[in-house]
Order: structure tokens, then sequence, then C-alpha cells
């Protein structure tokens, strides 16, 4: 039970910065002179609330956000602009039990016996340290009978839960509480994954100071003959592309999912980083109309995007809770579901001891030079009209990559190794990743319509890969999004106002895929090797724009997985905002996301061999396949979260 | 040979009125200066007259159609001042001298024209006769003074309103910036910016600072030399900060919900090719042109740093100017729409002589044929308004109304228009300018 004194001394400095925005309109006069130019702070303050119902899981957000965006025309032709952003997101306080300190709960484990599914407690084995030593002899082997006071069944959900059920796979316990409530599992991911109550409540009061949002100076330095510099220097987001939704050339800032999972505008979401970027700005050409080249040097310390802690409201493909889970395996062990393979269409569960399997490093590039990031961008319009960009990038990959394989004691026979090929035993890496890319964007008169392109060539992101020793690949991909935006008059929605119908396909190829069938099932890489996502956005404008109802329409087709988000604006005055919406999953594809586990990964050979295996003493995937942990990847943030229907208001205010 | 005689019927006529017609140095003063033998008059009608729905009818002939409605139905009522002087800069007007009679009008109706170089191409008094005058005062429009070779709007206040109760709605705070990039007469350079390989001659560039949903929103529009050439156009969404490329459908939609499409900007922001353009006659009707100096001005909005003062509104809703009108020789205009899924079926102008502008009272009819909104803008004279206009020789945009008859709403602006080259540097005029914003 949460105390007011407690809640009260974690919100001080909240309700302090919140203080500071609300204040700005009255001292902005006070704010310092910069530069010749009397021009005085234009600040505007906002606040939002929003509020979310999830079916199943009851309130889902509560978030106050108090806003303030102030610039300044300083002297000698420089700009400021800065957005401080606070928030406090009383979801969990007030559905502890879904999200807070109450979260979770005593689990239970599944086994899979010839006579059909059979759970037990968590903790209780049936393979456990003795059943081990009793059967096999094996004294020094690594089981445990139980877990002790640090690693109570409590506080725990089943991994996957949220989006399936176990049904014969792998499950293990996942902590679900805040890291000062239940510090099993956590660890700093990169801006998650360690938080306490009070971060995730008020995310962006952080090491990072993630309250100032942006805080940037620009100015353009004319060099004459109609050439320009513009230089723009500061805590900034810098957006390439063309593209609504897809991330195909707009990767140089990370993206915090945490915040409302792929259902926020990508500008609100973005994670803004310390930039700087020079444009030298060409102008005409004889044969182009407009020419500009653009450095972009993102000189911040690395940071990957924000997947959402487990227990929160929005962990992005469950991710969270994996590693939270995987995590909690390393350093406390657990019990895993329908494991060990004893006999044919038997496989218990397991109680893993410490340090045997899981998640162990999280590798964060840590800020030097050669971590920095880098980009360049041509974009230009032609003569015809054709308005086109040209990207490269070097940059460190926002996804975390899980090298497996990696050192462990022996289950069996106690036995250290720095290194077991396709032992589920991680590190957590972040791969430096090179682009190249383009965008163009044009019109088509005869259909009425604007298209967009965006194409891009990555090498160097990872994948997840059973396949392999390590359990993962590098491999080059190939992204590329087309749109087309119509506006239509729609007579029942407006006469005098077009309805905007805007389609998108995304399309991602994977090169060097490795898929192969296993004796037990496919193996390789759970990643589609060419996939399409499709989205419909249907917008219209009523009452002079004032009312504005549009749905979204998202489907993965390899995943058959389809998200469709409903919602009405309405600007109740200059200054108040209301929108209502919702967003509600379909999925008829869920028996094509299930992969390969690696139970059959046999890395503890002969031991780990499933049972009856004609090659017993050789480490490789056979193919033993279930949802968890890698269908995630087959079914995609849509797929993911198909059980997280959500209705919402939210309100604006500017004061 | 009756048939041969049938086709050439056509280019003969095309002769007669792209070149048999000469303009004469008349013509140009009378272009220019239509009040040379004196100021127009109509019974009844002297300065200081007010025109309500009392006297209306009295007035009726010397008032737009547009105009005669909304008074009638007892909307505003409006107060005439003496006709004055809107002297058009000297350098167009002897760019027009210079290039007489060098601009020929295409084969057809809607085709390019050719041999244009600067100032007004048809300077002279339109022929009934002629099937290609309206064709041709609508060139004039094109490459008319309208904001000179370039000029700033900023800020520029829209306010949309509920006619019926005069509730605001919403308020946009804007800048506006328009530039000429080729046929300039006045700023440098002279006569065009180099290079210029697509041929842009004009482009609007717009950004919102209020309210909060729209802030950083950016628009950017280029119309090319080639009237057979679409526009471009480029919007900005600051809660998106990309640039997003417009579709051609999009300058006929109601403007970020506004009454306004951008189609309407300026009385008419289109090709000249797509409308069909009837000369309908000369006349002299009331257009609001004032000395903004002279005004009561409005003391509800944002003062300004150099106390410049905002064109009052009042009437029903508080959707209409409060400046004065004057009694102006205007041709009559009338615009229908080539493509037959236009929303909009005709719009009649009422094009000051003087000026050549298309924006004083303008009426938009709806696909019925049935008057769906009245457009005025309000002139300030360049001499009476701010410093910096002094000597401008344009008329200074001061105000508008966008009256929607049908939905009973309006929209309405309030202008500080500067004609300062120094803020309008091309660069503003690139597509990369809008991403480099906020």
């Amino acid at each position: 039970m949460e105390t007011f004194p407690n809640s009260s001394r974690r919100l001080t400095p909240i309700v302090a910065a919140l203080s500071i925005t609300c204040a700005m309109p009255a001292w902005a006069d006070d704010l310092p002179a910069l530069g010749e130019d009397p021009s005085p702070w234009q600040v505007d303050v906002t606040y939002e609330n929003h509020t979310v119902n999830r079916e199943h899981a009851g309130l889902a957000k509560f978030r106050n956000t108090l806003q303030a965006e102030f610039d300044k025309k300083a002297g000698n032709g420089w700009a400021v602009h800065g957005i401080m952003r606070g928030s406090w997101d009383g979801v969990y306080r007030m559905n502890s039990d879904e999200y807070g300190k109450k979260a979770g709960g005593a689990i239970t484990t599944q086994s899979t016996t010839p006579g059909g599914l059979v759970n037990s407690p968590w903790g209780g084995g049936p393979v456990t340290y003795s059943l081990v030593n009793g059967a096999f002899g094996l004294v020094n082997n690594a089981f445990v009978d139980s877990y002790g006071a640090n690693n109570p069944n409590d506080g725990l959900r089943i991994l996957g839960d949220r989006w399936h059920k176990t049904n014969g796979g792998v499950a293990f316990a996942v902590p679900v509480r805040p890291c000062d409530e239940d510090k099993r599992g956590c660890r700093d991911f990169g801006g998650y994954g360690d938080q306490k109550l009070s971060e995730l409540e008020s995310p962006e009061f952080n090491d990072r100071l993630d309250f100032v949002r942006e805080l940037y100076a620009r100015k353009t330095f004319s060099l004459g003959d109609g050439k320009d510099l513009f230089v723009k220097v500061g805590k900034q987001q810098v957006v390439w592309g063309r593209t609504d939704l897809f991330r195909v050339l707009d990767v140089i800032n990370p993206v915090d999912f945490s915040r409302n999972n792929i259902y926020d505008e990508l500008s609100d979401i973005r994670i803004p980083m310390w930039i700087a970027q020079v444009e030298y700005r060409m102008g005409a050409s004889e044969t182009m109309q407009d020419r500009n080249l653009q450095f972009v040097w993102n000189f911040d310390k690395f940071r990957p995007n924000n997947l959402g802690q487990c227990g929160s409201p929005n962990a992005i493909l469950d991710a969270g809770c994996f590693f939270r889970g995987m995590a909690n395996l390393w350093d406390n062990g657990g019990t895993v579901a329908n494991f060990a393979n004893v006999a044919p269409g038997t496989l218990l569960a397991t109680n893993f001891g410490p340090g045997q399997i899981g998640l162990n490093e999280v590798h964060l590039p840590s800020w030097s030079l050669k971590n920095t990031q880098f980009g360049v961008k041509y974009e230009g319009v032609t003569q015809g009209g054709l308005s086109f960009s040209l990207n490269a990038l070097t940059y460190r990959s926002q996804l975390p990559s899980l090298h497996g394989g990696k050192r462990a004691t022996n289950s069996f026979t106690g036995e250290y190794r720095n290194a077991w090929p396709y032992l589920i035993s991680f590190d957590m890496h972040y791969p430096r990743v090179n682009l190249l890319g383009g965008s163009m964007d044009f019109q088509v008169p005869d259909a009425n319509a604007a298209v967009r392109v965006e194409a891009a060539f990555t090498d160097g992101e990872e994948f997840a890969n059973t396949a392999k020793p390590e359990l993962y690949s590098k491999n080059r991909v190939f992204r590329a999004v087309i749109g087309v935006d119509r506006p239509t008059f729609i007579p029942f929605i407006s006469e005098t106002s077009t309805t905007l119908i805007s389609g998108q396909l995304f399309y991602q190829h994977i090169f060097d895929h490795e898929w192969q069938r296993g004796s037990l099932g496919p193996v390789g890489m759970p990643d589609w090797e060419n996939n399409f996502i499709g989205t419909l956005l249907i917008k219209g404008f009523m009452k002079n724009g004032t009312v504005s109802p549009q749905i979204i329409f998202a489907h993965d087709f390899k995943a058959r997985a389809t998200a469709m988000a409903p919602q009405v604006e309405w600007n109740v005055t200059n200054d108040l905002k209301l929108t209502v919406g919702a967003n509600y999953k379909l999925a008829s594809g869920k028996d094509r996301w299930e992969f390969d586990d690696c139970r059959a990964c046999n890395p503890f050979a002969p031991f780990t061999a499933p049972n009856g295996d004609a090659d017993p003493m050789t480490a490789y995937s056979r193919g033993l396949n279930g949802m968890e942990p890698l269908g995630r990847f087959r079914a995609g943030p849509i797929g993911a979260a198909f059980k997280e229907n959500d209705l919402f208001i939210k309100l604006n205010y500017k004061f | 040979m009756k048939r041969i005689a049938a086709a050439l019927l056509p280019l003969c006529v095309a002769g007669l009125t792209g070149g048999a017609m000469a303009a004469t140095e008349a013509d140009v003063e009378n272009s220019f200066n239509p009040y040379k033998a004196g100021m127009p008059s109509f019974p009844g009608l002297k300065p200081g007259t007010v025109i309500n729905k009392g006297n209306v009818d009295q007035f009726k002939d010397a008032l737009g159609a547009g105009v005669y409605r909304l008074i009638k139905e007892g909307l505003f009522e409006i107060k005439v001042g003496a006709t004055t002087q809107f002297s058009v800069h000297k350098a167009y007007v002897d760019a027009t001298r210079t290039n007489l009679n060098k601009t020929k009008l295409g084969a057809k109706a809607g085709d390019m024209i050719s041999g244009y170089v600067a100032g007004r191409p048809f300077p002279e008094e339109p022929d009934a006769k002629d099937p290609r005058a309206g064709e041709k005062l609508a060139w004039n429009y094109k490459y008319g003074v309208n904001w000179g070779d370039g000029a700033i709007i900023s800020p520029f206040y829209w306010k949309y309103r509920n006619m019926q109760n005069g509730k605001l709605e919403k308020q946009i705070k804007w800048d506006f910036h328009f530039l000429n990039f080729m046929h300039r007469t006045k700023d440098a350079p002279v006569p065009e910016f180099t290079p210029n390989p697509s041929g842009i001659f004009r482009a609007i560039y717009t950004k919102a600072h209020e309210p909060s949903d729209l802030k950083n929103t950016q628009l950017l529009i280029q119309r090319f030399e080639d009237d057979a050439k679409l526009d471009d156009a480029y919007l900005y969404l600051g809660f998106q900060r990309r640039v997003r490329r417009l579709a051609q459908g999009q300058v006929t939609d109601a403007f970020l919900g506004s009454d306004l499409m951008i189609e309407d900007f300026e009385g008419y922001n289109g090709r000249v090719s797509d409308m069909s353009w009837t000369y309908k006659g000369t006349k002299n009707v009331l257009l609001p042109m004032w000395n903004h100096n002279e005004l009561k001005l409005a003391d509800d909005m944002p003062a300004e740093a150099d106390g410049y003062k905002y064109v009052d509104f009042a009437g029903q809703g508080d959707c209409f100017f409060q400046g004065e009108w004057q009694l102006r020789k205007v041709y009559v205009l009338e615009a229908a729409p080539v493509n037959p899924n236009h929303p909009v079926s005709k719009r009649t102008f009422y094009m000051d002589v003087q000026l050549q502008n298309l924006n004083g009272a303008n009426e938009i009819y709806d696909r019925k044929g049935e008057l769906w909104k009245v457009f005025m803008v309000g002139k300030a004279h360049a001499d009476h308004h701010l410093p910096v206009n002094k000597g401008a020789g344009i008329g200074v945009d001061d105000a508008f109304s966008m009256v929607d008859l049908q939905s009973k709403h309006c929209t309405t602006g309030q202008f500080k228009g500067q004609v300062d080259p120094a803020k309008n540097p091309p660069r503003l005029f690139q597509v990369q300018n809008l991403r480099g914003g906020d």
C-alpha cells in the first residue's frame, strides 16, 4: 500500500519542475537576454492528460504531461529553441495490481506429459538437483531444488502471458514489479529495464535529463550568390525520409516505444539527441532547382530505442519481459516450463540455477569518438520537380542483438566454460550499422495524388538465428516504402474539405536469410525473409476543421495481424482539444508465429539431446518450437500486442 | 473550300485579338490612371454615405452581387469613402510601356502567352467583342503588381467564426511571404533570380505560429512560368516534422478547415489555364480600399512592438472588416473551372482597373450555381500604412472577410503587410527551408 508521505516525497522533483514550467509565462520577461535583438522569449505551455483503458488489464495510462516550448531570436541571426517536458503517469498507483507494486503474483509452471499439459508451482521442478542427482548420479549438477528468499514465487508473471498461452512451449517467470520493489532481472538495457516506480511514473527525470526534451541553437550564414550555410546544434530530432509510421531512413534518433507503443506521433516519441547538423544550401543550379548537402553528427552518448520495461503498460514485442526474465534466469535461476525432454512426449519443467542460462551482460556503447554516429544527405529538387534525397548513415543499431553461446556453468556437470555453442546464455550488444538509402516524392496529376518513396540498404544489423552457434547472424537488409496520398471529396464526411486517403506499403528483405527444416521443425531465422506491411489512413475534416475523424489500418501480411485505430479529434477551442479513440487488433496467423526455441539445441551434450536423438553428442538445433521466445519476431509489434486493445481519451490544453 | 475557311476563322480571330488591336501609350495611361478625367460617381453616393439594409437597393448597381446580398440580409453595412489614386509603382508602369504589344496570346484559350517580358501584358481596354478579353485580364492579374516583387505579411491573423453567434472557433497566427522570381521590375535582382531551371515564376511561403496544434506548419507553393505546369506545393506539418508534397487536389480543399481554399488566396491562386475567363463588362463598383492610418483600428488585438494596429471587425458575427469602400472603375470578370469536378462552378471578380487585382469583392458559386461564398479583401494605400510601405506602389492587402453564406460561417484575416525585400530572401522559398525549422 502506497503511503501519502512516500508519494509526496517522490513527486517533489516533478512538482518543482512543473512549477517552473507553469511559471514560465509569468517570468518569461526575466529570462536572460541573448544577443542584441530585443525580441522577447516566446513561451507556450501545454498540459495533456492521456488516459487509456485496456481490455483485460483495466487502466493502462493516466499520464499527465506538462510541456513548455520556448523560442528566442537571439542576436546576430541566432535563434534558440527548447522544449521542456515532464510527465507523471498515475497508472502505477491507480492500477498497481497490474502495473505497480502489487503486480504479478505466484505462478505455476507447465510440463508436457503423455497425459497432457500439467501445471505445478513455479520453483517446484519437477526436474531439480535432487532428481538429476538421483536419476543420473550427477552429483555436481547445478540444478536447484528450490529458490530462496531472493527469488520467491511472488511478483511474477509467465513470459508471454500478455499475448499467448504457454501451450507446451518454453516459458519462464518474469518479475514485473518496479525495480525498487523487486530488483530481480533489472538491468539497464539502455534507458529502461532498471527503473524504479518514480522513474516509471516520471520517465523524463533521469540521468539523461530527458525533461530537457529539445534545446538547440540555429543560424543561417549567408555565403553569397544564393548559397547559405545552415547550422543547428543541440539536443534535437533530425528527421530523414518521407514516409509515415515506418522508419526506413528516419533512424537518426531512437524512439521511445514505452510512451504509447507505435501509436503516438513519431515526433512525440523520438528521443532527441545532442546533434550538430550543418547544411550547405546551394540553391539552384542550371539543372537543379534546389541542392542541399547535410552533415549530421550525433555526438551524444548512445541510446537505443526504449522498448518498455517489463511490468509497464507498453512493452513493445513484450521484449522487455523477455529480457528481464532472461536476466533473472542468469542472476537467480528459475524454472523453465516444458524443457527437459526425458521421454517421448514428455517435456518437464526444469529448475535451472543461476549462471547457466539467461542474459548476463549488456554492452551499451560508452561515449567515445568512435561510438558517435554520422550521416550525410544530399537533398534536391530536379528541374522537373522530382524531390529526392540520397542518404548515408553510420550508426549504432537501436535494437538490441542477443549474442548466445556465451559463458555458463553446465547444468548437468557443473563445469564452467567461457563459451557453450548453441547455449541460450546471452549478452546484449548494439552493433554498428551502415545505411545507404534514398527517397523521393512526386505528383501524379492524373490520379490527383502525391507519391512518396523511400528505400534503404543496411549492413551490420543482427538477427536471431538458431542455425548459428552464437544464435545470431549479421545480415544485410533492404527496406522500402511506397506511399500514396490522395485528397478525396467524400460528401458524407464533408463537401468542402477533402478527406485524406493515404496508403503505404512497406517491404523488408533480409539477405542471406537462413531457414531450414530440422528434425523437429524449422531452424534458423525467425524474422521473415520477405515481408510486407500495409497501412491505410483515412482522415476527414468536419466543422471547419475543428472535428477530425480518422482511422488507421495496419496489416502485417506475414504475421497475419491487423491493427485498427479509429479516433476523433475535437478542437473545442483554440486552446482545448479532446481526442477519443481506440486501437483494436486482430490476428489470424498465430499458428505461424511459433519458431525454434532452442530447447533441442543440445548445448550440454549429451544431456540436453532430445529423447532418442540420433546424434546426441553434437550441439545444434533440431527445431523444437514454441511461441517463446522467438515468436515475437514473427508476430511483430501488432501481433505481439493483439490482446492489448485500448480505448483512450486525450485532453490537450494550452495555457 | 468552305471547310478551309471555317478552319481559318479561329486563326484569324486569334490574330485579330492577339495582334491586330495593338495597345497604345494612351491605353497604358488609361490603364494605370483610369481617373485621369475625373473620379467616378453614382447617384446619391458620396463620401460618408452609409449603405445598409435600409438603403442598399438604391446602390445595388454600385455593388457586387455578393456584397449586395450581404448588406441586403443585414449582415453588415459599409461606409463610403472618397475615391483615391492607388498609383502603381513607376518601375512596373515603365516596364509596361517598354514592352508594349510584345505579349501575344497562345493559339487557343489556355495556351501559354509568348513574348511577355515585364509589366502589364495587356494594358488596353478590354473589348466586349473580343472573346479572349477575359483571358487577357487573367494574364494581367497573373503578372500584376499584387504584392509587388515580394512582400511579407507578418503577422497575419486568421479567425474562424460562427457567423450566427460570433463564436470565435479558431485563431491562426501566420507569416506569409510572396516572392516573384521572374519579371521583376523594382527590387533587385531585376528582371529575375537566376539560375531558375524549373522556371518558377512566383512562390508563396507561409508559416503558422499559433495555435499549438498548427505551430510550425509551413506551406510552400511554387507557381511556374509555364502555365501548363502544375504548381508544386509542399506542406511541413509541425506535429510530424516532415515535409509532405501536396497532391494538386488539395488546392481546392478547405485550407486547414478555414473557409478559404488555397485557390482563393489573393483572390485567385491558380493557373490561368485552369479557368475559362469571360469579360462581362466595365462599371463603377464599390470596393474596400482605404488609408489604413485613418481608420478606427482594432483595440482587441495583440500589441505590436512598433505600435501597428490591425483593422477592426464588426457586423454579423464580427465577420466584416471596418474600412471604407470607394467607388472604383472595375472590370467584371467571370472564371469557370475547366475541371468539371471542381467544387466551384464560377467565380465572379470585380477587378480594380488601376491595380488589376482580383480580390476586392469576389463571388464564389457552388457546383449547383448557388452563391456559396463572398470574399472581400480590403486594400490600404501603401503611403498610408507602415512607413516601410511608403512608395511601394501597390495596394496593401489589409483585411479580409471570407463569408460562407451557406454554412453561415466566416474566416477573417488581419494583415500586417510589409513590402520589405530584406525580409524575403529567396532561400525561404526552397523546400529545404521547411525542413530546417523547429
